[in-house]
């Protein structure tokens, strides 16, 4: 058994027109000191899946069909007070926007303490400031910056700060929302590659999301390829980006610079993803797909096993 | 931070020089005798001489003017004609009771409004919620003396609790046994009924901006980062959400406070209270010009003195801002 699974996840917002199902029928599985990217273009469900790791829905959001196993305990069975016990503890998250994500009136240092008293009321405060300068060594912040506010830190100080959080209770999970998004290519570069040696280093299960499938491939083993809420190819990052599968993954790779790879036009991908509210019949890329079968508009695809471990949702295979 | 007051103190001096100059313009440029608005026509023809020569009245009107920004600098503003008595000291009298009246009540209601509002935000769309906006809503537009009379009347009149007027009874500070104790007492107890009326009638307006501004600030990153850390709601409530929620309601609660000393007239009046908001409203209608003078004058510099110690005071509360 994995140490995370998330089997058969659908999570639905309820909203003024109806249900929008956000995320459908979307399975996978990370171990200890694996990490998984998901990637797809914004509003396929990428955060909201990081969100209901968290136990974070909002208020209109829930889960409605599946589940999400964390070293074997069933997360939807726990109640608020033990969810609470186990967020940051068990898995932390690095979220979108991190610019933000620090509170403006409370010292840096301050608000990492916090998370670490809260969850070890035992410790001393003294204690958990120790901690918190030999985490501001961990991911390169100096340590006379622990007392500022977040306004005096630079973007990427900011970043740090953040991963520094993360790491603060040793979580076997952190999930990474577009943690690099805000960042110029330089910083975000060496954080990535700082991020991924501490992952190995403490042994990290990582769920890395990225709109930009290069950054995924260049930071995960494992990459998930969501479109509209659905998870349309899954697979070791080898077998994604050597053999993609599904149409979709195919376009999303030919929309942005390979890493390394060689020269190739780039090509957007023409049209929009569909509402996710009402019924939908057959695939849910089929407007989108340069080569649908005549079969695509009527049956939603399952998922299909092409690899080992490689996983495609499309009939055309 | 230093040079930034300091630059402000500066300021203020340039924006009370430029009161004074407004004030000696108003008072006499009007068209009309300006001796006989400065001078008290039941005065001796001695007494309106003296006053005539120590005003400089008789003198060119840039002499006048100099004379006059002397006499402000030096604190001599005069006598007033109504009292006899010397402005400052009149003025002296009643300041201190406007202050312990409209402070206590802008504090009051301040604190209430600020717990309410985080309530009500926190349990937005709940009854509490309902209850609480609506009830800020109703008392915020009452009519203040009729809510001042309506409370008079069932606590003071009909159940006899609470005295009607006036901020001390005779019998307890004429009687040279009354100590201390009795004597603030006896203060609280004639400050009860017109601190309800204020409370009623303010605590609304800061309830509603603790609310919204609540409200705002629990939709940012840091709220969900707290939530995510396993903070409890108490604790994200009160160390996250109210620290960057009260930022605005401050600047609302400094000025209130600076404005407290204006007094209210209609408050002072209908409670009959010995304030300087009814000694204004009166100065003016009895053309009691040095003491109307003096209480402009005084109202304007703690006016502008507050509002930098509310800039200063948010900059201690919120350090992304640094002058
Ligand atoms: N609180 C919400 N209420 C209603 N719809 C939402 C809410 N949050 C997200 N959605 C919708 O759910 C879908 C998935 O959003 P999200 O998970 O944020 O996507 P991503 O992170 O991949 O950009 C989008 O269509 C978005 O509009
Ligand atoms: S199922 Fe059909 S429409 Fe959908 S991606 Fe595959 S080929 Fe395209
Ligand atoms: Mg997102």
């Amino acid at each position: 058994m994995a140490l995370l699974e998330v089997n058969h996840l659908s999570i639905g917002y309820q909203t003024a027109k109806g249900l929008l199902r956000a995320v459908d029928d979307v399975s996978f599985a990370v171990d200890a000191g694996q990490s998984l990217g998901l990637v797809g273009e914004s509003g396929c469900g990428k955060t909201t899946i990081g969100m209901a790791l968290m136990g974070l829905l909002p208020p209109n959001g829930s889960i409605v069909g599946g589940n999400v196993v964390l070293d074997g305990q069933d997360l939807s069975g726990l109640d608020e007070a033990d969810l609470r016990q186990r967020r940051w503890r068990d898995i932390a998250m690095i979220f979108q926007a991190a610019m933000n994500a620090l509170n403006p009136v409370q010292r840096v240092g301050e608000q990492i303490v916090e998370a670490i008293l809260t969850h070890k009321p035992e410790l001393e405060r003294e204690e958990a400031l120790h901690q918190v300068e030999g985490l501001y060594q961990l991911v390169g912040l100096p340590v006379g910056r622990m007392h500022d506010f977040p306004h005096q830190y630079s973007g990427g100080m900011k970043q740090r700060a953040v991963i520094a959080m993360a790491l603060a209770l040793n979580p076997k999970v952190i999930i990474a929302d577009e943690p690099t998004t805000a960042l110029d290519v330089i910083v975000q570069d060496q954080i990535l590659k700082e991020t991924k040696e501490l992952q190995k280093e403490f042994n990290i299960a990582i769920i890395f999301i990225s709109h930009d499938i290069s950054i995924v491939s260049e930071v995960c083993e494992m990459i998930g390829v969501m479109y509209a809420g659905q998870m349309v190819e899954r697979g070791t990052t080898r077998e994604v980006l050597g053999q993609p599968r599904h149409p979709y993954t195919q376009a999303l790779l030919n929309s942005f610079p390979a890493l390394g790879g060689p020269r190739r036009p780039l090509r957007p991908i023409p049209g929009e993803p569909p509402l996710l509210i009402g019924r939908r019949f057959g695939c849910r890329f089929c407007d989108r797909c340069p080569v649908p079968a005549s079969s695509c508009k009527l049956e939603p695809p399952e998922l299909v096993q092409v690899g080992e471990t490689h996983f495609v949702r499309c009939d055309n295979v | 931070m230093t040079r930034y007051v300091i630059n402000r103190l500066v300021q203020i001096v340039v924006i009370l020089f430029m009161i004074l100059t407004i004030l000696f313009v108003l008072f006499r440029l009007a068209p009309g005798d300006p001796v006989a608005r400065m001078v008290d026509p039941n005065m001796t023809p001695e007494d309106a001489a003296r006053l005539i020569a120590q005003l400089g009245l008789d003198l060119p009107i840039w002499r006048q003017y100099l004379t006059y920004l002397g006499n402000c600098l030096t604190g001599n503003f005069g006598h007033s004609f109504h009292y006899g008595l010397p402005v400052l000291e009149i003025i002296g009298q009643r300041l201190p009771n406007t202050i312990l009246l409209f402070s206590t009540g802008v504090l009051l209601s301040a604190v209430a409004g600020i717990a309410w509002g985080k309530l009500a935000a926190w349990n937005k769309g709940k009854a509490t919620d309902l209850w609480l906006t609506v009830a800020s809503l109703i008392t915020h537009t009452l009519f203040l003396p009729w809510l001042a009379l309506l409370l008079i009347w069932v606590f003071g009149y009909k159940l006899d609790w609470f005295p009607i007027n006036g901020m001390i009874s005779d019998e307890v500070w004429l009687d040279p046994d009354s100590g201390v104790l009795l004597k603030a007492w006896d203060v609280a107890y004639h400050m009860i009924l017109p601190l309800g009326t204020l409370f009623i009638m303010h605590f609304g307006a800061y309830l509603l901006v603790m609310r919204s501004s609540m409200l705002e600030t629990l939709k940012e990153d840091y709220i969900i980062t707290a939530r995510a850390k396993g903070l409890t709601e108490k604790a994200i409530r009160n160390h996250h959400a109210a620290p960057n929620a009260w930022l605005p309601v401050v600047t609302s609660v400094g000025l209130s406070l600076a404005f407290s000393i204006n007094g209210g007239a209609l408050t002072e009046t209908v409670f009959s209270w010995p304030g300087i908001g009814r000694e204004l409203v009166f100065a003016v209608s009895q053309n009691d010009y040095p003491l109307a003078q003096a209480s402009f004058l005084l109202v304007a510099s703690v006016v502008l003195i507050s509002n930098l110690v509310v800039d200063v005071l948010y900059a201690y509360l919120d350090p992304r801002i640094r002058y």
